[in-house]
């Protein structure tokens, strides 16, 4: 895939200045799975050393010049202008960025993005199939599983692999494998509910 | 800033850290989060890249779990019951998105003192094997973590792989954690049991940890011995006295002072032994 970026995806990343001075054949084509990515002859003149790399994320590929030590929250955040994977905390403790990569659910603010190169990442905006939302998004909406809103998205996507994993299968066990996902609103019973409400439509279709 | 290397092959990696210093990332679940808003200095080599690392499997007499094995894939692999203590572990390690990332070996690496995998690999007598590119060794787990976020590893090593002993027939093994709340927590103190069960029912081998109750987890050699050729019934975990429990030197600190832990310890030491007995 990373040979179809047309120019305005590249175009609408917001890191341009180094994308597009770069956009050459080489720079895309050391930019493939599991590439080594750094580049760092500039850091001998002090600038940071860009990496210029592909990353496949809601199914579409986007070509970023960064810093190699960008974070995915960051280069989503920043770089993307998805924003709705959260920074909460931004070490880990609160799971307010979760997204996906290669179906795994896994921490943004503690992946770099250079290290998801080649894989698929899925954020909170790639659940939805256009206006149809998915099962947990509808279910969080029927009930009631925030006030704030602001660990939802990381809620949802955690809780959307929780029942991929198949430990969704009591509130007990939902408890548990969604423990890494904070609420300072404490919606936690109602999570839990939307959770299992969720679980059975998914088996069901 | 320093350089950013992701290899492919271990012979790079090898050959980067022969070439100078730089910070090992493997989940960076422990790295990341120390660096908050100071970023990295130094080169960073980052080993996520290195296939020949990852993977955990049974060969030769000996559980190999690979570098880039994972909290979750240690949980998930399948694995016989001498080795329910460290998956119990698996699922104590922070939630899911850190056991998806975060591996055995960084936490070995990482040398804290309330890491919860190394009462348990003390009490499997882990080895840890280490690389560069002079080539491998092996030494101990008890003689790799050298105290507080101080290794045996040197500058120019990686650690490649844990592997474990097998141990005798009917073997099984527990861990107990202790936290603030059930999950997502840093340990108070957490205790580590693996039984060698004798064929008379009595105890054949047993080698018990304690974690975080001093600057490094550590093995209580004094109960293992007196443990020893003991009935494996339910009286068998009454039988842990505080003087076994000598050899720990717990500090106080926010998560609770040094009288408690001495206390949360034995408790803990005792429903490990108590898990082993009724899995009987
Ligand atoms: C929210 C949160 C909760 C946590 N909860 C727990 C918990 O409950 N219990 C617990 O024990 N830990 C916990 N941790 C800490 C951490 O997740 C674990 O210690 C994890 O196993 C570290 O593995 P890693 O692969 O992420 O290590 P990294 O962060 O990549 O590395 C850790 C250290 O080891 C070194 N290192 C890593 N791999 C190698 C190697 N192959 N060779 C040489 N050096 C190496 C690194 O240089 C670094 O110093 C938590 C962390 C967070 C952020
Ligand atoms: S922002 Fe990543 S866990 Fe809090
Ligand atoms: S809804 Fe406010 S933090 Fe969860």
């Amino acid at each position: 895939m990373s040979g179809t970026l047309n120019r305005r995806e590249v175009l609408s990343g917001s890191v341009l200045g180094v994308a597009a001075a770069g956009l050459g054949g080489a720079a895309l084509g050391a930019a493939g799975p599991d590439a080594v990515a750094a580049t760092p002859a500039a850091a001998a003149q002090g600038s940071p050393a860009r990496a210029e790399i592909v990353l496949r994320v809601n199914g579409r590929d986007r070509l970023l010049a960064i810093d190699p030590r960008t974070t995915l929250l960051d280069a989503l955040r920043e770089h993307m202008a998805l924003t709705g994977s959260k920074k909460g905390c931004d070490h880990g403790q609160c799971g307010a960025c979760t997204v996906h990569v290669d179906g795994r659910r896994v921490l943004s603010c503690l992946t770099l993005a250079v290290a998801v190169q080649g894989k698929a990442v899925t954020t909170i905006e790639g659940l939805s199939a256009g206006d149809r939302l998915h099962p947990m998004q509808q279910a969080f909406i029927a009930h009631d599983a925030f006030q704030c809103g602001y660990c939802t998205p990381g809620q949802i996507m955690s809780a959307v692999a929780c029942v991929h994993e198949g430990h969704a299968g009591s509130p007990a066990e939902i408890r548990e494998y969604m423990s890494g996902n904070l609420c300072r609103c404490a919606a936690y019973p109602n999570i839990v509910a939307a959770i299992e409400d969720a679980r059975n439509q998914m088996e069901r279709s | 800033m320093g350089r950013y290397h992701r290899p492919l092959a271990l012979a790079d990696a090898l050959a980067t850290l022969a070439g100078g210093p730089a910070t090992v990332v493997a989940g960076g679940t422990d790295v990341f989060p120390a660096r908050l808003g100071r970023p990295f200095a130094e080169d960073v080599l980052d080993i996520t890249g290195i296939t020949a690392l990852k993977g955990i499997g049974l060969d030769g007499g000996w559980l190999r779990i690979g570098a880039l094995a994972t909290w979750s894939e240690l949980a998930q692999a399948p694995l016989p019951p001498w080795l329910d203590g460290i998956r119990r572990a698996a699922r104590e390690v922070g939630g899911v998105q850190i056991q998806n990332a975060g591996t055995v070996v960084g936490n070995l690496c990482n040398a804290s003192p309330a890491a919860d995998g190394v009462p348990s690999l003390l009490a499997l007598d882990a080895e840890v094997e280490l690389a560069s590119s002079a080539g491998l060794r092996r030494i101990p787990v008890a003689e790799f973590v050298l105290g507080n976020r101080r290794t045996a590893r040197r500058p120019e090593e990686l650690a490649t792989a844990l592997l474990i002993p097998e141990p005798g027939p009917g073997a099984r093994s527990s861990f107990e954690k202790l936290g603030a709340r059930r999950y997502l927590v840093i340990s108070i103190a957490m205790a580590a049991a693996v039984l060698e069960p004798a064929a008379d029912g009595t105890v054949g081998r047993i080698r018990v940890a304690v974690g975080a109750c001093g600057p490094v987890a550590r093995r209580l050699p004094a109960l293992e011995a007196a443990l020893r050729g003991l009935p494996l019934g339910p009286d068998l975990a009454g039988t842990v006295t505080p003087a076994h429990l000598d050899g720990l030197s717990p500090i106080d600190d926010v998560r609770g002072t040094a009288e408690y832990r001495r206390e949360a310890a034995l408790v803990l030491v005792r429903r490990a032994i108590r898990t082993l007995t009724e899995q009987a």
